[in-house]
């Protein structure tokens, strides 16, 4: 029973709320832009992303890697010291990958021409929690974030299948190692208790059987490709939720899929991703029955969600903690201004508790207030002195934990990288420039589409009317001061 | 004006909070906690609240890398150990025994001196069933003290705090460094991290004159300052950018406490940091100083029962014996030094300082004269009424006792943990560690 939302209440309000939670927030003038498409406009074009073109180019590195079989080999043939050698190389390469991999999405997030269907892949990402910590090999994980990119709204049976085969997941949960003799369970138990269905909707005998049934989808190292090896594949019959049969791996995930706790599982994690708050029960009941009526597509039940009046409560909008990356991106959005370079990006979102594609484990980030300690809201405000003035006094390294020289090294060459600024002519007009009362309107407008509290107000007032002019500086510095206050870590 | 300006604040949330009565949303959680934390230490006299000044201190430190537990406690006499270490192994002068067995590597002479004053147990071959080699796997076997086919969502110090002290003071525990350690993740996060007093703070973008503060620090702190009266704005909606959107309980609330709660603790730091003196002289390295920092804060009555310090560089591959030797004596000097600051100030009957690595390292030494990812090895408690001398059994070098290569660890370093809940930190173990670990005499 999803209310559809009143047509009276599209407002600034409520489009910036869709743009903030259906991707990444953005300027006045872009929320005016859905204002005025109205609802129904305005959540297709975020949603139905298709029809915008994305001439974007994948990494130059993200292909498979032909010369990788003759490079083991030879790596193998070697001496100690040179094999050694080699692997200190091949490490280097991969941490270079990786860190354009982390820019390049981050781009996409931020300036990128589709941010619903990067919203999603951060949705995704975070659901299927798959970390380069153990799979090692960043075309790997950018082989899979391309996969959550083209299946971002798609069928959730297809979608499982894609990522069960897919090389990065074979590697972190181990299926690549399952044999019909010795059958890994790791897969199929996180697909039941993380991915589809959630603790206590299925048997230790339910994993143990689509374990089992899962045996023969391997990974090929040479290729870098999933492989199905019939001769790993425990072929006897298995019962799984009731049903007995010679199952696969497709067979036992379709089964999954067909539970009625599935469409419940699912869409009430998406509606806690997007609404920033668990669904009531009457709400997943609603949510699970559009999804089976959509044929377990993503797509019918994502614009229900953004139209639905549920999803414009009081009690949601605004109430949501940014995680790391939204507050980053969304940050850079409404300076209108570039990313940082990637290894700036990487060490503020990092030390804010969120590095992309090393999710703390297979549970992925907790999120919601979790994201806030005393520590890291302390690093968020100091955080923005990076991004508003371009300080990099404070940047972290920490990188290299087990190697403090490379650490310290890392550490000096970030202090001199230039993190770019903001540009306050492009923000503010010069008659807001001009004026306090309406440079404090504007900053909370672009920064907060909402207001501060009236004291907090005068505050600001008060260090403006401080100041003998307003200039640049001081206004970048009351920019900082917004970003220091509990209320910006809200969207 | 600085410090003005704390106690003014502090001063109002007793007035608020004690005098007053009420509890209001404006207290920072700790503060508000004083009366739960009460009530629970009445409730369940085994508990020992994680708060107070005159509690026990665990100092955590982690050795990250995998340290060569062989060369650090070393089998001196055993022929397999000479046998499988031609270039690395130590000859006896390089060794300071312990018995007729073992002895510590040289560089380790500041444990030496503490093992000869009664204030050192080694326990030897600490490991875990099916052990991990990868380090990013090991560390977070041991940091959140879970079997190593399952994976656990918090860390033991997390849980220890989730256990027994939900809502107290944020600096009960204190990191040193940039990176808050696995083993604090919590269901109610506790703790702080920082590497230095001065960046545990809001850096103002203006220079303030000596003995002011910034006019933007100043309207930083306003900014983050709750307001008094909940009736304020209540009159405003969220639909025409009129007001914010405020509930009792909501998000805001919690950030605002929050950030209440962090505005406190940097101001709380920073001032004992400056005020407070160290009694010994630390080695000028980030271990060092490391330690020399935790000196200050406990001399200075910060309340924290548990600090965290770590030293990187023991992923000795290639070339271990100078680098190796070189950690190791950073190692025990420092350590040394704090002992000798915590006498000076007098608090070494309330401390007690743990080591662990992730990995020991295998027996065979490589081809590059350095060692690769193995297993057990030795861990080492400090303090004055530790149970000292060696712990545990010394894992058989045997080629045939040993798994791939590896030591075979002879105790559960859940039992070390076990040993110090229980015995030090006065707590029930089972409900942090998620079952039984007999616990190992650590005092």
């Amino acid at each position: 029973m999803l209310r559809p939302l009143p047509g009276d209440r599209w407002n600034f309000t409520t489009a910036a709320h869709l743009l903030n939670r259906a991707g990444f927030g953005g300027t006045p003038a872009e929320i005016e832009k859905l204002v005025r498409l109205g609802p129904e406009k305005a959540v297709s074009r975020l949603v139905d992303f298709e029809s915008i073109p994305d001439d974007t180019a994948d990494p130059s590195w993200a292909k498979p890697d032909l010369n990788r079989a003759e490079r083991f080999l030879a790596a193998r043939r070697a001496g100690e010291e040179e094999r050694r050698k080699l692997q200190r190389e091949e490490q280097q390469e991969q941490r270079q990958h990786m860190m354009e991999l982390r820019g390049w999405w981050l781009q996409r997030m931020a300036h990128g021409p589709r941010p619903f269907q990067e919203k999603m892949v951060l949705f995704w990402h975070g659901h299927f929690a798959t970390s380069v910590e153990k799979v090692r090999e960043a075309y790997l994980m950018w082989r899979q974030n391309e996969l959550f990119r083209r299946l971002a709204t798609g069928n959730w049976l297809e979608l499982l299948i894609e990522t069960g085969k897919d090389p990065a997941m074979l590697v972190w949960l181990d299926q690549a190692q399952s044999r019909k003799e010795h059958p890994n369970e790791n897969f199929a138990r996180e697909v039941m208790e993380l991915f589809a269905l959630g603790e206590g909707h299925y048997t230790e005998k339910d994993i143990s059987e689509t374990a089992r049934a899962l045996t023969g989808w391997s990974y090929d190292r040479a290729t870098q490709k999933f492989a199905e090896r019939p001769f790993l594949h425990d072929t006897s019959t298995k019962t799984v939720f009731g049903h007995t049969g010679n199952f696969d791996g497709e067979d036992v995930l379709e089964q999954i899929v067909a539970q009625p706790q599935a469409a419940r599982f699912i869409t009430a994690k998406l509606w806690n991703f997007f609404a920033g708050q668990p669904p009531s029960d009457e709400l997943v009941t609603a949510l699970a029955a559009a999804f089976r009526r959509a044929g377990n597509n993503f797509k019918p039940v994502l614009h229900s969600i953004f139209l639905s009046e549920e999803f414009y409560a009081p009690t949601i909008i605004r109430n949501q903690v940014k995680s790391p990356v939204q507050w980053l991106v969304g940050s850079v959005r409404v300076l209108e201004r570039e990313l940082p370079p990637p290894i700036v990006c990487f060490g503020l979102t990092r030390n804010l508790g969120q590095d992309l594609f090393a999710p703390p484990n297979v549970k992925g980030w907790d999120g919601g207030l979790s994201w806030i300690t005393t520590n890291n809201l302390l690093a968020r405000y100091n955080e923005a002195a990076t991004i508003v003035q371009g300080d990099m006094s404070l940047a972290a390294g920490g990188l290299f934990p087990n190697n403090p020289t490379a650490n310290m090294q890392m550490e000096r060459r970030l202090k001199n990288i230039p993190a770019g600024r903001v540009e306050v002519g492009k923000l503010f007009t010069e008659k807001e420039r001009a004026n306090k009362e309406a440079l404090i309107a504007a900053l909370e407008k672009r920064l907060l589409q909402a207001k501060l509290k009236s004291k907090q107000e005068t505050t600001l007032r008060e260090y403006l009317d401080g100041k003998t002019e307003l200039d640049d500086t001081h206004i970048l510095n009351a920019i900082r001061l917004i970003m220091s206050t509990p209320e910006y870590q809200l969207t | 004006m600085k410090n003005d300006l704390t106690l003014r604040t502090r001063r109002e949330f007793l007035r608020t909070t004690v005098l007053g009565g009420a509890l209001s949303w404006t207290v920072p959680t700790f503060l508000a906690n004083t009366f739960s934390v009460l009530q629970s230490e009445a409730a369940d006299k085994a508990t020992q609240v994680a708060t107070g000044h005159d509690s026990n201190i665990l100092v955590v430190l982690q050795m990250a890398g995998g340290n060569d537990g062989l060369n650090t406690v070393v089998p001196r006499t055993n022929d397999y150990y000479h046998r499988a270490r031609p270039r690395i192994g130590l000859s006896e002068k390089q060794v300071l025994t312990l018995n007729d067995e073992v002895g510590l590597n040289s560089s380790l002479d500041g444990f030496k001196d503490l093992y000869d004053a009664g204030q050192l147990s080694v326990i030897q071959g600490v490991g875990y069933p099916n052990p991990n080699r990868s380090h990013f796997r090991s560390t977070e076997i041991w940091q959140t003290a879970c079997d190593s086919e399952r994976i656990e969502k918090y860390g033991w110090l997390g849980r220890y705090f989730d256990n027994t002290c939900n809502g107290c003071d944020p600096t009960v525990a204190v990191n040193i460094g940039r990176q808050m350690p696995q083993a604090f993740d919590a269901r109610h996060p506790k703790g702080v991290s920082l590497d230095n007093p001065q960046n545990y703070r809001f850096i103002s973008p203006e220079k303030a004159r000596a003995g002011e503060m910034s006019s933007a620090e100043d309207s930083f702190r306003k900014l983050n300052q709750p307001e008094e009266e909940m009736t304020e704005n209540s009159g405003g909606t969220i639909e025409a950018i009129h007001g914010p959107a405020r509930q009792n309980g909501s998000v805001l609330d919690f950030l605002e406490r929050t950030a209440l709660d962090a505005q406190v603790s940097s101001d709380t730091i920073r001032a004992i940091a400056s005020r407070s003196d160290n009694k010994a002289t630390y080695p000028q390295s980030q271990l060092g100083n490391a330690l020399k920092l935790v000196g200050k804060l406990i001399g200075g009555g910060l309340p924290t029962r548990v600090f965290y310090v770590s030293q990187g560089g023991y992923d000795t591959h290639t070339n271990q014996a100078g680098a190796h030797d070189r950690l190791l004596k950073d190692l025990g000097d420092s350590v040394k030094a704090f002992v000798q600051d915590m006498k000076g100030q007098g608090n070494m009957s309330r401390v007690m300082l743990m080591t662990f690595s992730e990995f020991g390292r295998r027996v065979s030494e490589n081809a590059s004269s350095g060692t690769d990812h193995g297993a057990a090895a030795p861990m080492f408690v400090v303090g004055n009424k530790v149970n000292a001398g060696l712990l545990g059994k010394y894992p058989s070098l045997a080629p045939g006792d040993l798994f791939q290569g590896d030591l075979k660890y002879s105790v559960d370093f859940r039992s070390v943990y076990a040993g110090v809940l229980e015995k030090w930190l006065r707590t029930k173990s089972e409900p942090i560690l998620g079952k039984k670990f007999a616990p190992l005499q650590v005092v």
